[in-house]
């Protein structure tokens, strides 16, 4: 059984709860400990556009809590992802920025080593867990459920700082889907953006590039869209139908994260995996067991 | 220790300035010396169609000195940082590390912070997070909250007065 830190960030623990529930359902069942941590803050990414160094040090200090505890760190954030592997990177190659960012750290008897690696959701199930062990869990596969696959794009890029798949070609989330039976097509918007950072200042655009997406992944007939990120699925989920009406369009695409998919076709119940908190209709595809089924 | 402070709303923060600059100055020398318009940048950019950001333009603009109409302009504020620009560009300039840089020296010189970024901010100086736990709507249009779906105590900074504490230093520090 491997550990993790289970780092949450902000987004998935204060509001995207389906995320949070399905994640702690189903790794447990592929032999992997989530670990929690008191003491964490925001990894610093939303805010990077006010105070770079803000973000840094905020990150380092998420990895020293962990490091801590001697334990690696996982975060189901794309965007947390991004900013803790991009701290790691600076101040390991930097020993002016490491004294200057651990100077900050005093304060709270904090130090960062950079002992701690760091995975998201998708490198832990892929490259950790295996292709395999996925398959043999899936008693109930997907039969032939056409998915449209979303990345975000923190999850991807840039991929100087090490990122958990290929910049222009992600496969790693398509290989897990076929593990479980479902079948992942390609479309050509597959790497266009959420537009979720522009929630802050220029909301009604972060919708647009939503619904734009979502549109044309409904005319291809897609049965459902999945992602694995906190930030896109708040828009493509919990935001679907304002979404619509920014591309004045009825958008109906059922939208679910990767762990509840595979947490249904490991045979837990749709309620222990968050199902009622999708607010896009994903009762309009037949997933097999009752909605409320315990 | 408060939000003015870390942003230098207030009176404009020389260390912070100078500090923004030494690098605005770094990616003028270093970076964009190396981009020949090619516009790959630009032709991928995701704020482009929709909002008319222009990295390559970006690029060309800070080549040129001309960093203050850059800070003053609400464009820099369009970028949703995909990190296309960066991720695609032949000659290994960011057009995306520019633009966080000319937002950072916007806040650091007093202009004003543009939407729900001060409110973020705020919030992670009072509670270490974005923002606090939420109730969220369920399909049946009932109300739930973390504890009610049974998941455990949400992690936040156990001591806020330290943690205060350590984000003031670095509003105050001297480069």
């Amino acid at each position: 059984m491997k550990k993790y830190a289970l780092y949450p960030g902000c987004v998935m623990p204060t509001e995207q709860y389906a995320y949070e529930m399905s994640i702690r359902e189903t790794l447990p069942l592929l032999d992997i400990e989530l670990v929690d941590l008191k003491g964490f803050s925001c990894c610093g990414e939303p805010i990077k556009s006010i105070n770079q160094m803000l973000t840094l040090t905020l990150s380092a200090r998420n990895l020293a809590i962990a490091e801590k505890e001697g334990l690696d760190v996982f975060t189901p954030c794309p965007m947390c992802h991004l900013a803790l592997s991009d701290a790691k990177q600076i101040l390991d190659s930097d020993p002016k920025m490491f004294d200057r960012v651990n100077k900050f750290l005093e304060d709270e008897g904090l130090k960062y080593t950079g002992s701690a690696s760091i995975v998201h959701t998708l490198d832990l199930l892929h490259d950790i867990v295996g292709i395999d062990t996925i398959k043999e869990k899936a008693k109930k596969p997907l039969k032939d459920l056409k998915v449209a696959t979303h990345y975000g794009c923190h999850l991807i890029r840039p991929s100087e700082c090490g990122r958990p798949d290929d910049s222009e070609n992600p496969q790693k989330m398509e290989k897990i889907l076929e593990a479980i039976g479902a079948k992942p097509l390609y479309y050509p918007e597959k790497l266009d953006c959420c537009g979720g950072l522009l929630t802050a200042n220029l909301p009604e655009s972060a919708l647009t590039k939503t619904g734009q997406k979502l549109q044309k992944v409904q005319e291809q007939g897609f049965d459902a869209f999945v992602d694995v990120c906190p930030w896109c699925h708040r828009q493509y989920d919990s935001k679907q139908t304002k979404a619509g009406e920014t591309v004045a369009a009825k958008l109906e695409v059922p939208v679910f994260y990767l762990s509840q998919l595979l947490g249904l076709s490991f045979g837990i119940s749709k309620d222990r995996l968050g199902f009622d908190l999708n607010l896009s209709p994903v009762d309009k595809i037949n997933l097999g067991g009752k909605k409320n089924e315990q | 220790m408060s939000i003015t402070d870390l942003t230098s709303m207030g009176e404009p923060q020389a260390a912070l300035r100078n500090e923004i600059n030494d690098r605005l100055c770094k990616l003028q020398d270093e970076i964009s010396d190396y981009c020949f318009q090619c516009a790959k940048c630009t032709s991928g950019c995701e704020a482009h169609k929709l909002l008319e950001l222009e990295p390559h333009k970006m690029v060309a603009l800070l080549k040129r000195g001309l960093i203050d109409e850059m800070v003053n302009s609400d464009i820099i504020w369009t970028c949703m940082s995909c990190f296309k620009c960066r991720e695609r560009c032949p000659q290994k300039v960011a057009p995306v590390d520019v633009l966080f840089a000319l937002k950072n020296m916007a806040v650091a010189s007093g202009k004003q912070i543009p939407g729900n970024y001060t409110a973020m901010l705020q919030s992670v100086l009072s509670i270490g997070l974005l923002q606090d736990i939420k109730s969220v709507p369920t399909s049946e249009n009932k109300s739930k909250n973390r504890l009610e779906l049974g998941l455990p105590e949400i992690s936040k900074p156990v001591d806020p007065t330290k943690f205060q504490m350590m984000l003031s230093k670095i509003a105050v520090e001297k480069v």
